[in-house]
């Protein structure tokens, strides 16, 4: 469950939020001692907010809670003083011998934390990032050895005897040793090794799916669906049949029934990331009435799992497949000039494209102030940031939050704007002048709008190893390839 | 917030976390008196004002005996944090 709250920087209202804090990060999954830490910390920039920031005069602060399958995230925003972390480093040499404790506040916070980060965006205010991830059992810590054939339900059920049955928490250990055996270590999604991650989800509404299970009861396959935090639409992934249950259409069976659930719960999309090193998931996308609609170039940073010799690869780039569960897209959409073409036949997939109005700058309903969000993502090594509004100060605000994020050094920098705003065309010509390629639709993707994504990639990407099944996909690679080549020249000839 | 008020002694028992807020009101409470007692049953952290509070007691002139009861285990990874393990005497701060 996300939250976010806005409260006047005051001394009373502080205890408050620690409790807050504090309880929010239990029933999010974390022990008592790291929810304590957490909560210090945050007490402890809202203390110095209160005493530096704003000083004697009225100022207010808005908190986000943000949870993922693996870590939560607590980000602060204010918009007092200016101040700059760099220039206050702790030591203790010197509150020790000159009494001068200048920097133990960020001292701490940094201890208590597993990940802070400073944003400093100038005008548009300063960010405070604290993220902790979950102390979980690996469900690999449970086998000295991989697994042989006969550890698992060697022979399969007839297939009628399948029974399929929505997953509850009381699953997770089983599907995360379902995911095991067997991917072994290369399932891309590490939280699925984690049974406590899985069961925190399920309880928490944030994945709903189904689980195959033989009439002895050992699991055979487990596919899910992973709900949106901010949007109605779902994000089929998390899909698993164990080796001797395959090829007797379970997969037929779960994806059917997960679609079924999706309606059931009123949302509006489904979409799937489909890998790009092979075309296998794409073709199962397809199949079900799927439509390429994005190709996101991403890379992951290299790690090396406990057991494997070598590195997985840094390469993790997919297709977005949507599948649209509404016949009625609500909101009109606004097609960018650049892009039109490309656009228009990626709607023209489906049976029902929203209304295309024409988009006229500066319109009176359009917003002055613009209005950015940031995601990051540290395991990805990447930075999603969401135009919610495309204001007048779009350019100033996006440099700014650029400039910040500099330092950083992501490889991967993806922006999303709204298709339903003007300004959205002026704001694709400014980032391609800022080494922005084309990644595609996001259809509902933020708020039930639909999105057009940017990205800005910093690696060598080999084109030759993506691997495109629809006609769409194939176009969106060669554009994006031919974009990403003409920068790459140009930074070579500069 | 409970306290006692004994002769050069306050004895205190904070209902929450050892924050800025109680720095404040102990720091009304204690006034000149020589010795400081908190009881931390109910918190769950002492953060780093509290820390400097109760650090400048102890090396004041005239000093103010500081002692702590049933302290988090956050506290100590503060205390280690801001390099002061070794200055602050654990063994007679902290009450068993």
């Amino acid at each position: 469950m996300e939250a976010h709250i806005y409260i006047e920087a005051r001394l009373g209202i502080l205890g408050s939020v620690t409790d807050f804090t504090y309880k929010w990060c239990v029933n999010m999954g974390l022990d008592q001692t790291d929810a304590a830490r957490m909560a210090l910390a945050v007490d402890e920039i809202l203390t110095d907010i209160l005493l530096y920031a704003f000083r004697d005069e009225t100022g207010y602060v808005e908190i986000w809670y943000q949870y993922t399958f693996s870590e939560i995230e607590i980000i602060i925003q204010e918009m007092g003083e200016p101040f700059d972390p760099g220039r206050h480093p702790y030591s203790a040499e010197k509150a020790i011998h000159e009494n001068d404790f200048e920097g133990a506040c960020l001292e701490v916070v940094r201890k208590m934390t597993d990940h802070f980060l400073f944003l400093n965006r100038g005008k548009d205010g300063k960010e405070f990032r604290l993220v902790k991830r979950f102390a979980s059992l690996d469900i690999r810590d449970h086998f000295a050895a991989p697994l042989e054939e006969q550890d698992f339900d060697v022979e399969p059920e007839p297939d009628e005897n399948y029974l399929l049955t929505p997953v509850t928490s009381e699953d997770a250990e089983d599907i995360a040793k379902l995911i095991y055996r067997s991917y072994s270590y290369s399932y891309p999604k590490e939280e699925l090794y984690f049974p406590n991650l899985i069961d925190m989800a399920i309880r928490h509404e944030y994945k709903f799916g189904t689980i195959v299970r033989t009439v002895s009861g050992g699991p055979a396959g487990y596919f899910a669906v992973v709900k949106s935090t901010d949007s109605m639409i779902g994000e089929v992934g998390h899909a698993v049949v164990s080796p001797p249950h395959r090829k007797r259409g379970l997969m037929k069976r779960m994806m059917n029934k997960l679609i079924e659930m999706s309606r059931q719960r009123g949302l509006l999309g489904l979409f799937g990331e489909a890998l790009t090193i092979h075309t296998f998931s794409q073709k199962v996308n397809e199949k079900f009435g799927f439509k390429s609609t994005a190709m996101v170039i991403a890379t992951s940073p290299k790690r090396t799992f406990k057991g494997m010799e070598t590195e997985l690869s840094d390469i993790m780039s997919v297709v977005i497949d949507f599948l649209p569960l509404t016949k009625r897209w609500r909101k009109p959409i606004i097609l960018p000039e650049t892009y039109a073409n490309l656009l228009s036949e990626i709607y023209s997939q489906f049976e029902h494209v929203p209304k295309v109005t024409a988009g006229k700058e500066k319109s009176d309903s359009e917003p002055i102030k613009t209005n950015l969000d940031l995601n990051i993502s540290y395991e990805k090594n990447s930075v999603l940031i969401i135009v919610r509004d495309v204001g007048s100060t779009f350019e100033a605000s996006c440099k700014r939050l650029l400039r910040s994020i500099e330092e950083l050094e992501m490889t991967s920098v993806y922006i999303d704007l709204p298709l339903n705003e003007s300004r959205t065309n002026s704001a694709i010509q400014w980032l391609k002048e800022r080494e922005f390629i084309l990644a595609g639709l996001m259809p509902l993707f933020h708020k039930e709008t639909d999105y057009f994504r940017m990205q800005r990639i910093r690696a060598e990407v080999d084109f030759d190893i993506i691997q495109t099944y629809t006609e769409i996909a194939g176009k969106l690679k060669e554009t994006i390839k031919n974009e990403y080549n003409a920068i790459q020249k140009k930074g070579s000839t500069a | 917030m409970q306290y006692k008020k004994k002769d050069q002694q306050l004895e205190v028992v904070l209902p929450g976390d050892f924050n800025l807020k109680a720095v404040r009101q102990i720091s009304e409470l204690l006034g000149d008196r020589k010795e400081l007692k908190v009881d931390l049953e109910n918190s769950r952290f002492v953060n780093s004002k509290a820390v400097i509070f109760l650090h400048n007691l102890m090396i004041a002139e005239p000093a103010v005996v500081v002692k702590l009861k049933n302290p988090p285990k956050v506290f100590y990874e503060l205390i280690s944090t801001l390099g002061l393990h070794k200055e602050w005497d654990l063994d007679h701060i902290i009450e068993p």
